[in-house]
């Protein structure tokens, strides 16, 4: 456990080193999170709600969205695709530890110091500047840190797949790409997933893509509340269970291509 | 003249290498298509909700968007250097472009170019002539050669920004990740601006000028006179960024000669 | 001509420290510790048209440097640079036609692509003329044996054969001034050898100026009459390699290697009056005696010797140019 530890650790310092990222970081959040706000103003244009979500619980979704995305959001696939390409995958196959659990404990090192460094001040800043609502309950902020914490988890998990497709196409950043739209779309980053119709939403009920982001945000704009909040949760860690699976049988048929073709 | 040859050179090689690995090719494709899919559902499920965005119909904010593909594929295909920073800065290779006696920021694009992107041009013509058909637009004879010039600017605007970014790299060890968040805020320009408040107008016209690159020059073929002058600005606009982006592309140039890796 | 002409040349990197933990790390956002360390500092020397030079130093010493100055890759903090009678960085574009490079370790050509491609590549870009390629390229390909590779790309490449593709490619626009950093490194003897051949015969052929760095003496022995010795940026030798050897061979060692061993004493007894040493290798009974570099007094030694003792076996060992190049660098002469 305490190199898996100490990978979180060193992630962290890593990010701290590249300081002009860490600017132009909330920067560019705050834009985006603006752009959607209007956005947002100019859809609502005078309707006080639209599927339950009033113009001002509209904007904390977006916000809080975009926030968590920095916490879930990492690049472990590219990575991944990086190192099978140039075969120093094989040489992270010889230590002692597993491949799978390093990149995801370097995406939470990355994830842990975006949430406190890139999205509590953003956060901060774009309240001051949009109107918005934060829950005063206590019950709230611990279930969305629980829901955020599960994202990852998902999100980690899709990245790892589409990282590892790498040992089967020579090239997957077509693949990569597409993951990135699919989940943004499905995920509910750009639109809460009550907008869309009913027959769509019900095929995205059985999708894992809701617990990346619609979820922790209906959990935190209280959209979502008591049992609700309970269940969605309950379907995040569903999923995080049911990934592991696809992973580790992908896993195992990589390793075997690698040993038979060397890389 | 040397500059067309080596162009057409490099896409020789290009088409090559591409056809050995014709899946990788299909999935590119293909995800390109599912992203345009995914953001014309973006903007029928919201107009699910809602007839006017500030007064805008769903079928202009359709052609605005068939209208970006088009400078956007164009950027895409040549200019997408997001990856500028780790190939080239940090694994050394500029230093085997400069070496050679061709000016770098051409071999960097060239070396990196994705003319499968191209194909987002088509999709965005029939976008365009889909939502054009169902505003009744009717097409003049100095139509298509505006276009085109409109085109041009819009990819200028990017490439000048996208280059820009790139550059960074030179005076600071900035990793990638700033740019899929520009490609975010590239998207805002496809929305009416006067949606948005001043501050972030004025970001997207002169600081980001995106939206040169989707509402103002599709807003002269939806015959929005309010918007003219801002259309004909735009071959200016793209022309003014990307001849600045080759200037801090070789200030850049220099200080990497100056300072090493 | 001097194909190249260094005069002051001077270097300097700012070196950023990071500071340690945490706290550390996020004191560094705002501000970073730096020092300013010549890599380079104010050398001197130049080259003839068709000189092989071997520029020698340890990791760190300078070499790539000063090759990056030499090639228009870095501009110096000081001093001047004219190589094939221009600055390399001000008229980069014009330069880098009349040089060719290698980097041992980094790839000239395309990955993904045949290494034909590469050459058709960069024969455009170098705007050789179909039959200026031909007439040389044919001669190129062939002396480096890598014709049954033309169409292979260049990832499923070995090592060696990648090196001898690079070694070619670098070659298309045919350079009066070749540069190569570790060209080498890593190569198998047979590779090394194929390389070294190839690079007399074009020295010999065209007159081609060559600047090699190399961590391997035995290439500079084989191909080298000059080197340019530097250690932490400074020139400490620039001469011949000959000279070089002179100056610092510790002399020559004599072994002796007796049908019956004898005392230390009796042998210092018979080589009484000559300035000798001896040592008695215990082990393999061997004794060993070192000498200058005086020819008269080796055979002095040997004719002494030999009188009064039955032998087995003489061996005469010069020093090596890698033992010498130690020295020199342990002891810090120039």
């Amino acid at each position: 456990m305490g190199k898996y530890l100490e990978m979180i650790r060193i992630r962290f310092l890593m990010m701290l080193a590249y300081r002009t990222n860490y600017y132009t970081g909330i920067l560019i959040y705050s834009i985006n999170i603006g752009a959607y706000y209007f956005l947002w103003n100019a859809i609502y244009s005078g309707k006080s709600e639209i599927e339950g979500l009033s113009a001002v619980q509209m904007t904390t979704y977006v916000a809080v969205s975009w926030m968590a995305r920095a916490f879930y959001f990492n690049n472990i696939d590219r990575e991944m695709a990086m190192e099978i390409k140039e075969g120093k995958v094989a040489v992270e196959l010889i230590r002692p530890y597993s491949y799978m659990v390093m990149k995801t404990m370097q995406g939470l090192g990355e994830g842990i110091f975006r949430l406190f460094f890139f999205s509590l001040p953003g956060m901060v800043i774009v309240a001051l500047i949009f109107p918005m609502e934060f829950s005063g309950d206590a019950a709230t902020w611990g279930l969305f840190g629980l829901s955020i914490l599960l994202s990852f988890m998902i999100n980690t998990q899709l990245n790892l797949l589409t990282g590892i497709t790498t040992f089967f196409l020579y090239n997957n950043a077509g693949l990569i790409r597409a993951k990135r739209v699919i989940i943004e779309l499905l995920s509910g980053l750009l639109l809460p997933i009550s907008f869309f119709p009913l027959w769509a939403q019900d095929v995205m009920r059985f999708l894992p893509f809701q617990g990346i982001s619609y979820i922790p945000s209906m959990i935190f704009t209280e959209g979502f509340t008591g049992q609700e909040a309970l269940q969605g949760i309950f379907t995040q860690a569903v999923w995080v269970i049911l990934l592991v699976f696809p992973v580790r049988l992908l896993w195992i048929a990589a390793k075997k291509r690698l040993v038979i073709q060397g890389g | 003249m040397f500059y067309v040859t080596m162009f057409f050179q490099y896409i020789g090689q290009y088409m090559k290498t591409r056809l050995e690995y014709r899946t990788d090719l299909v999935v590119e494709i293909f995800s390109d298509l599912l992203s345009q899919a995914i953001n014309l559902v973006f903007i029928l499920v919201v107009f699910g909700h809602t007839d006017l965005l500030n007064g805008w119909t769903r079928d202009e904010i359709i052609f605005i968007y068939g209208f970006f593909l088009v400078p956007y594929a164009l950027f895409s295909a040549f200019f997408n250097i997001w990856d500028f920073n780790e190939r080239y800065i940090v694994k050394g290779e500029l230093d085997r472009i400069l070496t050679r006696p061709v000016h770098s920021l051409f071999q960097v694009i060239l070396e990196r170019m994705e003319l499968e992107s191209l194909f987002g041009a088509c999709t965005g013509l029939i976008v365009m002539f889909y939502a054009g058909s169902r505003l009744g637009l009717e097409l003049s004879w100095y139509d298509p050669i505006l276009f085109l010039l409109f085109v041009l600017g819009g990819a200028l605007v990017y490439a000048g920004i996208f280059v820009m970014l790139a550059c960074i790299s030179f005076w600071a060890d900035a990793r990638t990740s700033i740019m899929p968040m520009m490609y975010n805020i590239g998207n805002y320009g496809r929305y009416p601006v006067d949606i948005y408040n001043k501050a972030i107008r004025f970001i997207l016209t002169w600081i980001l000028p995106f939206a040169f690159v989707g509402v103002y020059p599709a807003a002269f073929f939806l015959g929005r006179e309010e918007w003219y002058s801002y259309s004909f600005l735009t071959p200016v606009i793209g022309l003014l960024f990307f001849f600045l982006s080759v200037l801090v592309w070789n200030k850049g140039v220099q200080k990497y000669s100056g300072a090493g890796n | 001509m001097n194909a190249i002409e260094v005069k002051d040349l001077r270097k300097e990197f700012k070196a950023y420290s990071s500071r340690a933990g945490l706290k550390g790390a996020f004191r560094d956002l705002f501000t970073r510790n730096y020092k300013i360390v010549p890599a380079v500092n104010d050398i001197s020397f130049t080259v003839k048209q068709g000189e092989m030079v071997g520029y020698i130093g340890e990791n760190g010493a300078g070499k790539s440097t000063t090759i990056k100055m030499l090639t228009g890759i870095l501009t110096p903090t000081s001093g001047e640079i004219i190589v094939n009678g221009m600055d390399p960085h001000k008229e980069r574009e014009k330069f880098v036609r009349t040089v060719g490079v290698v980097f041992g370790q980094r790839s000239q050509l395309w990955w993904d692509i045949a290494v034909q491609e590469s050459f058709r590549l960069l024969k455009k870009v170098y705007k050789v003329s179909d039959a200026d390629y031909n007439s040389h390229m044919d001669h190129v390909i062939k002396t480096l044996d890598i014709e049954p590779l033309l169409d292979r790309p260049v990832r499923k490449l070995s090592l060696g054969q990648r090196m001898r593709c690079e070694l070619a490619a670098a070659l298309i626009h045919n350079p009066p001034l070749l540069f190569l950093d570790e060209p080498t490194i890593g190569l198998d003897v047979l590779v090394k050898l194929k390389i070294r051949d190839f690079l007399k015969e074009i020295n010999e052929k065209y007159n081609t100026t060559i600047l090699l760095t190399t961590h391997d003496l035995t290439d500079i022995e084989a191909l080298c009459e000059r080197v340019v010795m530097l250690d932490e940026g400074n020139i400490i030798y620039d001469g011949s390699l000959r000279r070089m050897k002179e100056k610092w061979a510790e002399g020559r060692e004599i072994q002796f290697e007796f049908l019956e061993s004898p005392e230390l004493a009796r042998l210092e007894a018979i080589t009484k009056g000559l300035p000798v040493k001896w040592e008695k290798d215990e082990k393999s009974q061997v004794f060993k005696t070192v000498t200058g570099d005086d020819d008269e007094l080796v055979s002095q030694i040997i004719a002494a010797t030999v009188a009064s003792l039955k032998v087995k076996d003489v061996k005469i060992n010069e020093p090596s140019t890698e033992e010498i190049v130690r020295n020199i660098y342990e002891r810090g002469m120039v």
